[in-house]
Order: C-alpha cells, then structure tokens, then sequence
C-alpha cells in the first residue's frame, strides 16, 4: 500500500490495530506502576500521534484532559527540541504547565519512532507522578515556582541511554524518589511496547509511514464533526454562572457560536487569573472545551486530530482559562473541570436533548504528606467523585466521575498504605437534584487519622458554595462540605492534622434534568 | 475410578449434550437435545436416559458423572436471579453501588453503571470492625447481625450475602455473622465474602459475594433435582461440577460457593481444546471457538489453559471492559468478542465498515434465514463466497432464502462503493480482524508470542474462519477435532480433577515468617486434597501445584509466579524472588531498579489424573465418497472465486491429505481450507491444515 487508497475495510482495521497498541501499552503501564494515582485511579493516558505530532488514537479506559493536551506537548517536543535532534531509541520528557497538562504533576514522556530511518510517530504517554515536591498542589502557591520539580521539554534517554543527572535531581526533589522514578520507567515500558506494536502493523502493511492514514481518518473525522456542526441550528448561545472562587465567587462566560459547519467557543467575559495555584492553563482549556464538543458532537467515534481541527477556542489572555507566567496552576482541574458544564448550559438551548446537567465535579482530592514510620517521607493522593448530572434520557449516576474519569482508592488498600482510618464511606442519599430524571447522589467520606505525628493535608474540593445547576427545568444537586472533627474547615487552606483528628468529606450532587 | 462408563453433561444457551464414554472400548455416545429453560433438568434426564436405553449403557457402571452449565450466568445477564440483601461493616453498605467511579466510555453523556444485585433499601449494615492486618478494632455487635437479618428476613429475602472490611484478613467476623443468620434463619442461603473471594478490594469482593448470594438458591435446588433425577435413572457416581477454573467441585462446594461455577461451560471447552492440540500441537493451542453471535478465545500451554482470577459478569454494555459486574474467581480465561455468524455488517457514520458486536441472533437471524432479517451478516457473506451452500447448510434441513441475503448485501455494496463479492470479502476480512485483534492483546497482556501456537477450532464456525484468524496471528497450523459437535461435554470426562485453593498473606518476602508461609501452603494443599478425595480420587496420587502473586512493594499488581515445589525456609527465598523475576521479564521486558518484593497472595492447586479418552468420532459412518463435489470459493490471496473441491467429513479416514483450495462439510459446520495450504486427517480424526509460510501482502 503506497498511495491514499484505504477502502472502508483496510482502513478500519489499520485503525483498530493502533488503537489495540495504545490499550496494551496502557495495560503495561498501569500493572507495573508504583502509585495508586496510575494503578488504582487510572490518573494517566497513552497516545499515538503521527511525525508531527497530530493524535492518531489513545487508549480505551484514557482521560479527557490528557487526550486533549498530550498531541500539544509531543508539538512541543518538536519545536523546541527539533528531528533533527532525535534519534531511535530516544525518550523526551517534559512537564511544563503551559506546555504539558497545566502542571507539574504530570509527567508526559514521548518515544519518537523511527522506522526505515525516518521519523514516522510519536508514542506518548502522560503520567500523574506520586510526588514532584514543592507545595503538592496547596492552593496557596502564588507563582508556579512554588509548586515543585520543572522538567523543561528535554532527553530523559538518549538512544538508549538514561539521562543519569535528571534522574539525579529530581530524587532529591521528590518525597517519593523510588515511586515517582518508577513510574517514569513503568511509561517507558509501556512506550516501548506501544512502538513495537506500531511497527509490526506498518511490516505487515507494508506502510512507508503513516501520512496517508493519517491524512484519511483525520479528514474523515473532522468531515463528520463538521457534519455534525452543519446540522445543529446555527447561533450564538450563551451561558454564564459563578463558581466556588477564592473570597470572591469565578465567573465563567462562554460564548459558543455554530456557524455552518464551524464551531467557535469564546470565554471571554471569565474572571482574570488569580494569585492562586487555581488557574487553568490554556493546553487543558483547550483540552476541555474539545471534550465537550465530541460529547455532543461526535460521541461515537474514537478521538483524533481530527475532531481537535474543528476546535475554535478564544480565551483571553491573563484570564482564570488562559493565564500567564508564572503564575500558579496547581489545581488547575479545580477550574478547568467546569468547563464542558459551562459549555453544555449553553448548547441546552439548542440541543437539549445532547446535553447533560451539572455534575457534583470538579474531582475531588485529599492530598497527604508526611514522614512514615521508617522515617522516610511520603506523599499520597486520594480521589472522590460526586454525582453525575442528568440527561434528556438517563438519571444521573451517583458518585462517578466527569468530566475526568479517576477512581478512587480501595479503602483496605487505602487502610494498608495511608495512616488514614476510614470511618465510613455512604452514598448522601438525595443530594442529587430533582427532575424528571434526577442528578447523580454524591457520598460522604470520613477519614480519621490514625497514625503517628502530623499530616499535611490539602484539599481539591468544590461545590461547597455553589450547587451544580439542573437543566432544561431540573433542580440543583446539593452543595458539599468539608469539615475537620465535624466543624466546617476552609477547604483552600493547607491543613495539618494531628492523631486522631477526623475529616469529613461531603460530595455534592448532581443537577436534574427536566421539571421534576 | 474402575467404573467401565463415564458422562458428561454440558448445558448451553440453546443445546443441552449429553455423552457418555465407553473407557473399555473407547467408545462415545452423544445426544445433542434442545435446552430446557423452564425446567433444564428434563433435557439433561432425558438424555440419559436416551443413552441408557438406546446404546445399552448400564447405568449402574457409569462411575463418574461431570456437568458443566450456563444457567447460572444466565440468571445473572437476565437478573433472574434470588430476592437478595447484603450485610455490611456499619458505614459500607453503599461501596457496592459507589464501585470504582470511573466510567467505562468516556464520551458518552447516557452512561448507566452496572445496577447492584442488592438495591439499597436490601443493603443493611452491623457494627464491627477489623484493621487491615486482621487484628479486631471492634467486636461483632452480634444483636446487631440478628436485627439485621430480621428486617432482610422481614423483606422477603431468600439469600443474604456479609461482606465485612478485611475480612480477607481474618473471616472471623463474617463467619459469626453467617452462623447467627443461618441459625435465626433456617430457610435464607448465606454466603460470606472471605469464603468466596477472600482477596483485597472491597468493592471486588463485595461483588463476588453479593453474586454468589444472587445465585445460591437457583444453584441449590437446581443441583439437588438433577442429582436427585440421576439417582433415579439408576446411575449411583456422586454428581460432580466444572468450575470455572477448570476444576472440579463437589456437590456440597457447588452448591456453597456456584459463583466459582458461572464460567463452567467455556472452561470444559477449553479443556477440550487442550486435549485436542495434545497430539498435534504439544498442547499449545488457541482454543478458538465461533458461534452465531460471540466468538470465544482461550490460551493453552503445555495442555494447560491459562487461570485468570478475575472477569466481569453481565456487562451493561456487551464486551464494553468495565461495565459489568466484577466476580473474584479463579476462571480459565477466555476473552469474548462480539463475533459470529450473526454479526450484522454496517457502515458507520464516516462510512467505515463495520461487522458487530451487534448480532441478529436466531431470529429474525441472517437475511439468508428468509425470517425477515434485512441486514446483511457474516453467515450472508460466507454464502456469497461460496464457503456456505444451501444443499449442505445444516445438513440441508434448512430453507433459505438466497435472494433476500443477495439484495441485502447489494445494497451494503452500493452504499460502500463496492462490488457484492467485495464487500462481503470485507465482512468476512473484517470479522477475522476483529479476532485476530482482540487475540493478538489478549496473548500480548500476558507477554507471550501468538505464532508457537496452533489454531484449535470449534464451532459453527472455528472451522470456517479459522484458517484466517490463525494467518493472520502468524500460526502455522489449524486442528479441529472430530466430534466438534459436543467438544465441551467431552472436555469434562477428560478433565484431571482439579481443586485450586487461594490465601492472602500480603507480606514482604525480607520480613516473611517461612514457618507460617509454610504452614498456609500445607494447609491450602491439604484442603484442596479432600476435595480430591471427595471426588473419589487418590490424593496420593495427585500433583501440588505452588503459584504465588508477588510484586514489587508499590505496585497495585501482582505476576502471577509459578513457584519451584516445597517445602519453603528462608533458603528458599532467592529461588522464589527469581522465579518473580523470570517471570516479570517474561511479560514486561524490563524489570524496575530493584526493589522489595511482596507476595500478596498464595495459591494450590491439586490435581489428580482422570483416565484420557480417545474420543475418536472418525470412520463411523458408512460414507467412502471423500470428494463430493466442486464449486467457487473467493480466495482473499487471489481475490477471486476459485474452482473449490468440495469434501465430505464422513468419509474422510485418517492418513487422507488434500490440498488447498479445499472445503471440508459436515453437519454442523464447514471447513475451509485456503489456497496455499494443506490438510490431512490425523489419528483421532480432527483434520490438521499446515499453511505455507506466507509473506506479508
């Protein structure tokens, strides 16, 4: 096969094939992961793009963020490394806020493919690592210097050779050097045999490259968004509402304009960056805001380039949804997860019956630090989803998580790993909004620390102020709560808990869809 | 085990078989009879006694009675299963229904989670409490577990599942817990989690248990009828079932723990598979088994099938990963993928082909069937290629419509931009992708290389498409095996008896006390030996098998080790951690900077011999016209119709060889031999296809 000539038949198995490849590789990485983040909340992606960079497929089980901004650092990686400067048996690394997920806990790894001695693909993988030091996502950071070890977009192995000072620096940046450098091993693993996948396909093929594939799925895909888009009734649909913020709620303003076969999203009238580790990095807006779209656009076919072609996202600079240098980005998802509701509130007016209220999100999170019993520090994340929003068609569903897609941790390895005692964990039965369908329940946690010597904790929560809005006549879930042996605590602060010493994690519902 | 006959039983979705064999004179008796849904038995009865009466079996020499089934997995798709409630640690009730929170498609906005088999309002709780290393934080609150059985019994509940935090740990609780329900409550089935899958992860175990509950009543008084019916038909062995594991299990084991069992059915066909690649293919096979709306797909070592220890039940969205019920059991693993016969072939929103998972079914079924079916399917492409013909389809019992399945793939074609025969070469191209595909991850996911095995296939249609799927996995060799037909049924009676056994210890391997890590494997074999001798073998006889799961500290998965035999002390700890390391290797290719290891879970199993059965259903018929006949086959190589001999099974005797292009046609199935290729038919009958080593295209 050398030329465009791919019929219905070809085509889709070549495309099956690489999408097998992505799933094995992500299998690989997560059984020889040494974090919960990877292995039991699935807080990673695996991704196959084509020489420049255009996403040709990504895993099954991946999430949206990371599908979304993974393309944009491999584009990266050419930019500010060059082919020239790549070779087989390379790895790039990065995790650049602005150029990776929106910030530094995500590591992303790249293995440039080379195949008859040009460079054909990119498989990529990104990672949420354990640790990667600094002030573990706290909210309190102010610039982004803060907020822990920055990996510039450089060789981690250079034709086969590891990088000896890098791994160097950043154990003794991390609280948990043997997990955190593990992890960078378990993706390179899985890279490895994501590569091998991706050339036997082109051996049995006889593939010279993949330009031509690359060009007829992204050019079929971005057809059928662009179809899509066309039969959708065309205008400027508008929605604006207030989040949780700092002292002072966020105001998100989007603008979605259908023109034809286009589709422009504008956030402009979105509150301004803050002086906070809260700001949502232009790659995970965009990555976001293309969620959304494919959600209502295109829901059944896999994700590429060519639906990210058909995004149009403006997002002023200096804004909550574009903010600049160095600014912090920490807990960046503590914005960006409200993006594709904001989006859907906007297209209910257009096409209700696509979209889906409000959930109980953004994702949830206590984070831990500390020093175990060894005497050796550790750091450890937990995650925990409220209730989904309803839709035109189905109840929401209690305690599942979107837009992202992280599970949480077992409580008896959770018990087993963590000095956190959990007193229980119940759906909040009715925290879901009413409707005719009604939104997802969220649930209640209570951890108790029953260990010895302080824990840092720090908390992701939202929805504590402003419940997730119903739709199309549906009512709001209900609001969360964070307390600290029983009293509200202010879930921005950074908090130290002494023994014994209980948290209460309250998940919100999800909205309701249509008058109850 | 002197007794002269045995019989297996294997009842499907749709067929019920019933074989007995013949140990003195290697002989096989079969009924194939239409499943029974209201009452399973009556098939199965009748066929016995069909046999009995028919072939002069002596029902009181039938020394050994093996029975695999689906009914069980079927109570759980259909949710036809026990009005059941759980008992949980005080706190917990909800784990079941809050799962793992992540979604199984991720675009999707219509997304349903897989519904608890116990809904909320049946979820009760009682005060207790362990740590994660077994030891008691807060005793039983035994009024507690009384109040709540009441309000269950109050309910109407006829099964009561208790599944307590770590009580993988330590089954103490659960245990008082069950024997105050039991006690309270004669008529309610009780089912604890530590007893059924005693493994970390409570969401996991809580599934398992709460299955197992859903299903202990049917399994109860379906075993005690049928056992009770064989009785009667004069045959005295004690009634013994496949597990899913490949193994067996008592009656007293079915009936305490039938989730083991839902998986039964495809196991005896594995096992099957196994004994069929033994003489051909050093029992190196893949089992591959095709029917009309699912393909099953298993990996066999040695003779041995691979065990997995987990697999979904019931998935909402059919072979979606994540979307069914998780079930903690040791299964032969198997993957199923959406294809068969009755895969219906569309194009998509971007006009790509597809073919599945979505199936017609038996009705209205393939627009060949003339039932109504308007979408053209894989049986309607293999008509259109030639690889099917009316005269022979079925035996030729079936009517067709040969017009409707033309037009509907007519206007497939049109719509596609290509030719009939084209697009139903792609349909056909497509479906073997779609094995091919889910094969080749499921062999990768356990590091091995697909092209050491052979293709051993069965089914409607293993045989038509297999030669296909094995190419292009890169295997040199297809076998089916004579009697095809009820392979699974004869798989039971061959299968060793088998008991696995499994505890959690969860220990680093620098810290582990070798005194007690001894004492756990000497227990689990000696529990797993009554099993055997229960099932009327010789433990003595009997090999030990020693696994392990061990990982790196930090890790969330463990590797399955087969470990070298014991005893263990501490001089045996290097020997261990290499056999980890081996295989680690083995299926990642790199090992992480080394670290501690930790064995989470160890695991026995014992198996004892049963006597092999030839099975041979070669050169039983009269027939000795081995070329019936010639017509036009499409050949993918040449893309083109070739003129195609045409050869009668029957009359085919071992030492025959053919070329290709060939067919080979018996009653309930096809097979097809591509150009390039050879076949013959070897010592037990089953026809062996060698490829010629192609290069890619």
């Amino acid at each position: 096969m050398t030329d465009a000539a791919f019929d219905a038949v070809t085509l889709e198995i070549l495309w099956r094939r690489m999408i097998s490849a992505a799933d094995e590789a992500a299998k690989t990485l997560q059984r020889v992961s040494f974090s919960t983040l990877v292995n039991e909340s699935n807080d990673f992606a695996c991704v196959l793009t084509d020489a420049t960079g255009a996403s040709l497929v990504q895993n099954t089980e991946s999430i949206p963020s990371f599908n979304g901004s993974l393309p944009l650092t491999v584009k990266h990686f050419l930019d500010v490394i060059g082919v020239a400067d790549m070779a087989p048996g390379d790895f790039l690394v990065c995790n650049d806020p602005w150029f990776g997920t929106g910030h530094l806990n995500d590591i992303t790894i790249a293995k440039p493919v080379f195949y008859k001695g040009s460079l054909v693909a990119f498989c990529a993988s990104t990672a949420h690592a354990p640790d990667i030091g600094g002030k573990v996502r706290s909210v309190v950071a102010r610039e982004v210097f803060e907020e822990g070890f920055a990996i510039p977009a450089m060789h981690l192995i250079r034709k086969g050779e590891p990088d000896a000072t890098f791994f160097k620096l950043l154990r003794a940046a991390v609280r948990t050097p043997d997990q955190t450098e593990g992890d960078i091993w378990a993706q390179v693993t899985g890279l490895d045999l994501m590569e091998r996948r991706l050339i036997a396909l082109m051996d049995e093929y006889g593939m010279a490259d993949l330009t031509a594939f690359a060009d007829e799925i992204h050019g079929r895909c971005e057809r059928a968004m662009r179809a899509a888009f066309a039969a959708a009734p065309d205008g400027r649909y508008e929605f604006e509402c207030d989040t949780d913020g700092l002292a002072e709620p966020f105001h998100y303003k989007v603008a979605v304009t259908i023109a034809g076969d286009r589709v422009h999203v504008d956030w402009t009238g979105t509150s301004k960056q803050v002086g906070r580790a809260i700001n949502c990095p232009f790659v995970y807006t965009f990555a976001m805001t293309s969620y959304a779209l494919k959600c209502i656009f295109l829901p059944n076919l896999p994700n590429n380039e060519g639906v990210f072609r058909c995004i149009e996202v403006e997002a002023p600079k200096g804004s909550l949804v574009n903010p600049e240098r160095p600014v912090a980005v920490g807990g960046r998802m503590a914005t960006g997860h409200y993006l594709p509701t904001v989006i859907f509130g906007a297209l209910a007016r257009a096409l209700p019956e696509r979209v889906m209220a409000a959930s109980g999100s953004p994702l949830w999170s206590i984070i831990q630090t500390g020093v175990n019993k060894d005497g050796k520090p550790y750091a450890n994340t937990l995650f925990f989803n409220g209730g989904s929003g309803a839709t035109a068609e189905t109840a929401g569903q209690s305690c599942y998580s979107w837009p992202s897609n992280i599970s949480n941790v077992p409580i008896e390895l959770t018990e087993r790993n963590t000095p956190f005692f959990v007193e229980s964990k119940s759906i909040c039965a009715g925290s879901g909004g009413p409707g005719a369908f009604r939104g997802g329940d969220g649930q209640e946690v209570v951890l108790r620390h029953a260990g010895d010597g302080d824990i840092g904790v720090i908390f992701m929560a939202e929805r504590l102020r402003h419940p997730a809005p119903g739709f199309v006549g549906g009512g709001d879930g209900a609001t969360g709560a964070v307390l600290i042996d029983g009293a509200p605590a202010d879930a921005r602060a950074d908090h130290v808990l002494k023994p014994g010493q209980t948290v209460t994690l309250r998940l919100p519902g999800g909205g309701g869809y249509g008058a109850a | 085990m002197t007794a002269r006959y045995s019989l297996g039983i294997d009842i499907g979705g749709t067929f019920t078989d019933v074989v007995v064999y013949d140990h003195a004179d290697d002989r096989l008796f079969s009924r194939k009879l239409l499943t029974t849904h209201d009452d399973p038995a009556r098939a199965v009865l009748d066929g016995i006694r069909q046999v009995i009466a028919e072939d002069a079996v002596p029902a009181g020499e039938i020394g050994r009675v093996v029975h695999a089934t689906t009914l069980f997995t079927n109570a759980l798709i259909e949710r036809k299963g026990a009005r059941t409630g759980l008992i949980a640690t005080a706190g917990f009730r909800d784990i079941v229904e809050i799962g793992r929170e992540r979604k199984y498609e991720l675009y999707d906005i219509h997304i349903q989670k897989p519904k608890p088999l116990a809904p909320r309002e049946r979820r009760l709780e009682a005060v207790e409490r362990l740590r994660f290393d077994g030891t008691v934080l807060q005793p039983l609150d035994e009024a507690g577990v009384a109040a709540a059985a009441q309000a269950l019994a109050d309910d109407g509940v006829e099964s009561i599942a208790v599944a307590f935090l770590h009580s993988y740990a330590n089954p103490d609780h659960e245990r008082r817990a069950g024997a105050i329900v039991e006690a309270n409550h004669p008529g309610i089935a009780v089912s604890l989690s530590a007893d059924v899958a005693p493994e970390i992860r409570e969401y996991e175990r809580t599934s398992t248990v709460l299955a197992n509950a859903y299903i202990k009543p049917l399994a109860r008084d379906y075993l005690d009828g049928i056992q009770a019916g064989i009785l009667n038909a004069g045959v005295e062995a004690p009634l013994l079932l496949m597990l899913s594991s490949g193994g067996l299990a008592d009656l007293v084991e079915a009936k305490r723990a039938p989730v083991a069992l839902l998986e039964s059915g495809p196991a005896a066909g594995a096992l099957a598979a196994a004994y069929f690649g033994t003489a051909e293919a050093d029992g190196d096979v893949l089992a591959f088994d095709m029917g009309g709306t699912t393909a099953k797909l298993a990996v066999v070592d040695g003779g041995k099938p691979e065990v997995a220890y987990h697999f979904e039940a019931a998935r909402e969205k059919r072979f979606a990963e994540g979307s069914g019920l998780p079930i903690r059991t040791s299964t032969i693993e198997l993957i199923e993928i959406g294809a068969g016969g009755g895969s219906i072939a569309r194009l998509d929103e971007i006009g790509l082909l597809k073919v599945g998972p979505d199936s017609s079914g038996s009705d209205p079924g393939p627009a060949v069937y003339g039932l109504g079916g308007e979408l053209p399917t894989v049986t309607d492409a293999n008509f259109a290629l030639g690889l099917l013909a009316p005269e022979s389809f079925a035996g030729g019992a079936m009517r067709l419509d040969m017009a409707a399945s033309a037009a509907s793939l007519e206007r497939l074609a049109k719509a596609a931009g290509l030719t009939p025969p084209e697009i139903a070469a792609g349909i056909r191209d497509l479906v073997n992708e779609t094995m091919a595909s889910a094969a080749r991850v499921h062999i990768a996911e356990r590091g091995k290389d697909p092209r050491r095995y052979s293709l051993l296939a069965t089914g409607g249609g293993g045989p038509l498409h297999g030669a296909e799927v094995a190419r292009k996995l890169g295997l040199k060799r297809m076998i089916s095996p004579a009697s095809a037909g009820v392979a699974s049924a004869i798989g039971l009676l061959i299968a060793p008896a088998r008991a696995d056994r499994v505890a959690t210890i969860a220990k680093r391997m620098d810290q582990l006390d070798w005194q007690a890590f001894e004492a756990t494997f000497a227990a689990l074999t000696e529990s797993a030996n009554r099993v055997i001798a229960a099932a009327g073998l010789d433990p003595a006889a009997s090999t030990v098998d020693r696994r392990a799961d061990v990982r790196y500290v930090g890790q969330a998965f463990e590797v399955i080790v087969d470990l070298p035999p014991g005893p263990y002390d501490a001089q045996s700890a290097p020997a261990l951690v290499k056999a980890f390391e081996a295989a680690y290797l083995a299926k990642f290719t790199r090992t992480p900077p080394a670290g501690p290891v930790e064995i989470i879970n160890v695991r026995v199993a014992v198996s004892a011999p049963s006597r092999a059965a030839k099975a041979s259903g070669a050169g039983e018929s009269g027939r000795t016209e081995k070329q019936i006949g010639v017509r036009p086959v499409w050949s993918p190589a040449d893309k083109d119709f070739q003129a195609t001999p045409i050869y009668d099974r029957y009359a085919l005797r071992p030492g025959d060889a053919f070329d290709g292009p060939a067919l080979i046609e018996e009653r309930e199935s096809t097979l097809a031999v591509p150009v390039g290729a050879r076949f013959r038919v070897a010592k037990q009958g089953e026809i062996v296809v060698d490829f010629e080593q192609r290069t890619a295209p």
